[in-house]
């Protein structure tokens, strides 16, 4: 099948011009020997099937970052066959930096069409383009197409049936072998004499082809950046955005997390009674099911974010974040653009981690990888709930805010705080200042369109499915079995007891039998083998196993708490494992076993430590080395065990 | 010489040429080349980075970024 690519600035409508040529026939895909996700999409033209390229938008093809060398080695065939025709996308409101990535391109010689964007913009700018004059210069088809607003696509297929080798609007010897030169990383020299004098050659063409009537500008989104880069309207209005953020996934995620959740018992209750009972009953319900669950349950919270992120975005608010926030990161050694994987990283590492790709700076992007796990993912949000209600009851107010939201985010902040301290002892190991650049174009603010908004959200869940989804079946079973088999005499020992309980006609047999056997598990021998290294953080055995059991995803802490209090299969039955857990007194003190201490302590170790296995096996894919999942997974580690020792000792 | 992070607020100047160093290619490709138009638009908190606006878009650009660019002295336009 043939491909064509579509080639352009970043803000171009380059990626909804894709949106309107593909419609939802489209799939994201690895493009050929990288790890970059591209989009791509079937469509027809003259009869013949063809594949359509969406490729990063570049604003030249001497790129600086992994991300953006997927362009170059894709035009220059470096897997796989060069493109049969590229699809160019200029602003016409911006022709002049749109035209150097097209002189650049011209030079390949591959046959080309192109279509013009943002002509309302560049009317509303008093810009006029001679469109003929324009296609004779730069020997393609030229069509004006705003993607936004325009539906009909016949034209634009007609467009892109016109394929053919264009003129050279500046030509350069040997261009192909230099550019390869620089995607083996070699330095090319007198790169910005030859963009000077492409520029040249390009206000040549500026001038035959395009007239503005008057020579100011008027920008509207001058008017919105005038506030919402404000010294005080501006943080005030950022801080707003990220509060409603929070606010949005936490009220909206409610609903479809409580329907995957009665879906999920159904399909459990369906198993036990067609299944046989057993270990493979067992299995199907609580290895496999509660693993599937364990992945699906984020995908509402995960999605819910992306999708605010997404609007920000797509809007032009976030880069404006960027922008604000500069000052501040370069001064513990991230940049503006880290912002983003950063906030994202209170959803799910993963998409965030790779999120980081836009940074051009290696140690700032190593950097801002390696504190996105310290916010506090969707999956630790039930552990907190779970632990805050053991600290202080829901009625409690400390003046008018309710002293859980206050002890959430104050669980939250802990996670900053720690990220914000990495991110400067990091600093002070990297001491060598290399290149650290920002160059950030502010786009113009655009109403957000849904289909964008939704299409990127999916690709974060989708990342998060793929990357952790495996991940966390795969442990879920695993820990099935350890905590289903266990020592022969253990466990019939387990059993003998439970007989008692069931002949004393205790009504909670059935579930003391469970956690009696839970105990007798392998995964209660590791719980007790560990104890002595987690008692002086106020953990006992039963909290060992939840710790190892949230390898798989935190949140599993929350079930396997609740089958070792026996509050019954519901694993999101807060009240229930809280009430038992706050009934359990010490028998030398008297105090409750798991009280404020214990609480306080669990919190700091799940918001500081890095459990989560997939976020390991995704930073290793983007650093190329286990070395810095390593060093986070004792790094972190340690951090998380000292500060729930010290938090554990004031607090008692 | 007047570098780009010295000007004003709303005065339109142009660009003479750009400081021979690591970010000259960035800045030249992104359309910071001799006879741009260049105006300050605003700045982030704390005055850095700035934003301006390169021909015809906005480009925000770090103070020690904008002090590669060297400014015509005498295109002082309000």
């Amino acid at each position: 099948m043939k491909n064509i690519v579509l080639i352009g600035n970043p803000n171009c409508g380059k990626s909804t011009l894709f949106n309107r040529l593909t419609g939802l026939g489209q799939k994201t895909s690895n493009l050929p020997g990288t790890t970059v996700d591209s989009y791509q999409g079937e469509i027809v033209l003259n009869g013949e099937a063809i594949n359509l390229i969406d490729l990063p938008g570049i604003y030249s093809l001497f790129t600086s970052t992994e991300y953006e060398h997927v362009v170059i080695s894709h035009l220059l065939g470096d897997h796989g066959n060069r493109p049969d025709g590229i699809v160019f996308v200029l602003d016409a409101s911006n022709l002049r930096r749109n035209l150097l990535l097209l002189s650049q391109v011209a030079e390949l010689k591959i046959p080309s069409t192109c279509i013009l964007t943002m002509n309302d913009t560049a009317k509303r700018r008093n810009i006029g383009i001679n469109l003929s004059e324009f296609q004779e210069l730069l020997g393609l088809d030229i069509l004006p197409y705003n993607p936004r607003n325009d539906d009909k696509t016949d034209a634009l297929f007609d467009n892109l049936g016109k394929l053919k080798i264009g003129h050279r609007i500046y030509k350069t010897p040997e261009f192909e072998e230099r550019l390869f030169e620089h995607f083996k990383g070699n330095k090319i020299r007198g790169l910005s004499t030859e963009t000077l004098n492409r520029y040249g050659s390009i206000d040549g063409v500026i001038k035959k082809i395009s007239f503005k009537k008057t020579n100011k500008y008027s920008f509207n989104t001058l008017k919105i950046d005038r506030v919402a880069t404000h010294p005080v309207y501006g943080i005030f209005i950022f801080f707003l955005i990220i509060l409603a953020l929070f606010q949005g996934v936490f009220t909206l995620a409610k609903y479809p997390m409580d329907l995957i959740e009665s879906g999920f018992s159904w399909l459990k209750s369906l198993a036990s009674a067609h299944l046989p009972n057993g270990y493979i009953g067992d299995f199907v319900q609580n290895g496999l099911i509660s693993g599937l669950e364990g992945v699906v349950i984020f995908v509402p919270q995960i999605f819910i974010l992306f999708f605010l992120i997404g609007i920000l975005e797509d809007s032009g608010y976030m880069v404006r974040a960027s922008f604000i926030s500069d000052r501040i990161m370069r001064k513990i050694g991230l940049n503006g653009r880290s912002i983003i994987p950063l906030i994202g990283g209170f959803a799910c590492s993963i998409p965030s981690i790779l999120a980081a790709r836009t940074i051009r700076n290696k140690r700032e992007r190593l950097a801002t990888m390696l504190i996105t796990p310290l916010m506090s993912c969707s999956a630790r949000l039930p552990v907190y709930v779970l632990l805050i209600s053991i600290i202080i009851p829901t009625s409690v107010f400390w003046g008018p805010v309710p002293a859980q939201t206050l002890l959430m985010t104050l669980a939250y902040f802990a996670g900053i705080i720690l990220a914000l301290i990495i991110a400067i002892v990091f600093q002070l190991f990297n001491k060598k200042k290399q290149d650290s650049e920002f160059i950030l174009e502010l786009p113009t603010y655009q109403s957000p369109r849904l289909q964008t908004v939704l299409h990127s959200a999916w690709i974060k869940c989708k990342s998060f499915l793929n990357e952790a989804g495996k991940v966390i079946i795969i442990i879920s079973m695993v820990l099935w079995a350890l905590s289903s088999f266990g020592p022969e005499n253990a466990k019939i020992e387990a059993i003998k007891e439970s007989q008692i309980a069931a002949l004393q006609n205790d009504p909670d047999s059935a579930n003391i039998r469970k956690s009696l056997l839970l105990e007798a598990s392998y995964a209660g021998h590791i719980g007790k083998f560990i104890e002595p290294a987690i008692k002086p953080l106020g953990y006992d055995w039963k909290t060992g196993i939840a710790l190892i059991t949230s390898f798989a995803a935190r949140e599993v802490f929350v079930g396997t708490m609740s089958t070792l209090f026996q509050a019954g299969e519901d694993g999101e039955n807060v009240v229930g494992i809280r009430d038992k857990m706050q009934s359990e007194r010490d028998l030398v003190t008297g105090k409750p076993k798991y009280g404020a201490p214990y609480a306080i302590s669990l919190i700091l170790f799940y918001a500081f430590a890095l459990q989560c296995m997939s976020t390991m096996a995704v930073l290793k894919k983007e650093t190329g080395t286990w070395k810095w999942s390593i060093i986070l997974f004792f790094g972190y580690g340690t951090i998380a065990y000292i500060s729930a020792f010290i938090a554990f000792n004031i607090f008692s | 010489m007047l570098t780009a992070k010295d000007i004003h607020i709303r005065e339109i100047h142009e660009i003479a040429s750009l400081v021979e160093g690591n970010l000259t290619q960035k800045l030249a490709e992104m359309g910071c080349v001799p006879g741009t138009q260049i105006e300050k638009l605003y700045t982030a908190p704390g005055g850095d980075p700035i934003a301006f606006r390169i021909d015809a878009y906005i480009l925000g650009l770090r103070k020690s970024e904008a002090d590669q660019i060297l400014i015509k002295e005498n295109t002082v336009n309000h």
